[in-house]
């Protein structure tokens, strides 16, 4: 058991737009920007594994009994 | 950030405090290790508990090495605790912050446990005398310290499978069975309160 995990640092470009609304999830989830961008691309990656691997990715409505299939371009 | 850190479990034969290893990332090959170093001790816990006619613990099946596979995304973390060269404990969490269900904190984001199991060796359903005691506490502490350096505020949830509930109920609040879990497991979530009171425990 070791292994080495190093962290790297890049700056980051955001329009006003995108930087207020990661400003915005981090005020909601009471998380830092960093947290949130990390979070992302935790979701991104893990959304990404799940629809390579055929499966679909829904929203439901279940008072409306609505389900759409969200489709993303990844 | 350290990842191997000193941690203490007790010997289960006398008690004594023990220094281990919490290792904070896992690899793969890690998890592969643990399985082929638990299954033989396993199989053959499994196998006296079937002659005696026991009931087997619940989780007999799990198998580390299938889990592996999930070490490939950044959404999952894996740590062990090791002591005297051998695995004793495996947590697998989920990076993605789930939601609080607690009235106290609702909302906020909470560390979700997929896994924690400790060593067949240190399991007294498996064994007369478990090797090292204390495992699970130790990666529980493991996961509120993830928790609290992911921003998460140390606040942690789970499903407990039915045997392991009262141990869970010693330091998590029981929010009874989820209709949302495939299996109909109870949610388990520890409050600030709780993990303060935990953390005070363990020094």
């Amino acid at each position: 058991m070791s292994n080495e995990v190093t962290k790297r640092t890049m700056t980051l470009n955001l329009t006003e737009a995108e930087m207020q609304a990661l400003e915005s999830i981090s005020v909601q989830k009471d998380l830092s920007k960093t947290a949130v961008i990390r979070q992302a691309l935790r979701l991104y990656q893990l959304v990404d594994h799940r629809l390579a691997k055929g499966e679909k990715l829904f929203f439901e409505d279940e008072a409306k009994r609505e389900k759409a299939e969200l489709m993303v371009m990844i | 950030m350290s990842e191997r850190r000193r941690c203490r479990l007790k010997a289960g034969t006398s008690d004594d405090l023990v220094d281990a290893v919490l290792v904070e990332e896992l690899t793969k090959d890690d998890l592969l290790k643990a399985h082929l170093d638990w299954a033989p001790v396993r199989i053959e816990a499994l196998r006296r508990l079937y002659d005696a006619k026991v009931r087997w613990p619940e989780h007999w099946h799990w198998d580390w090495s299938k889990k592996a596979d999930m070490l490939d995304l950044l959404a999952y973390r894996c740590m062990g605790i090791e002591c005297e060269g051998q695995t004793q404990g495996l947590l697998m969490v989920s990076t993605i912050a789930g939601k609080s269900r607690l009235v106290e904190q609702l909302g906020k984001a909470v560390l979700y446990i997929e896994f924690v199991e400790s060593a067949p060796w240190n399991l007294r359903d498996l064994v007369e005398r478990p090797k090292f005691l204390g495992v699970g506490v130790a990666l529980l502490e493991a996961a509120i310290e993830f928790s609290t350096t992911e921003g998460f505020g140390g606040r942690i949830g789970l499903h407990s499978l039915p045997q392991s509930e009262p141990f869970y109920r010693r330091y998590m609040t029981d929010l009874g069975p989820d209709a949302g879990h495939s299996e109909g497991l109870r949610y388990f979530e520890m409050s600030a309160d709780q993990m303060r009171y935990f953390l005070e425990g363990r020094k």
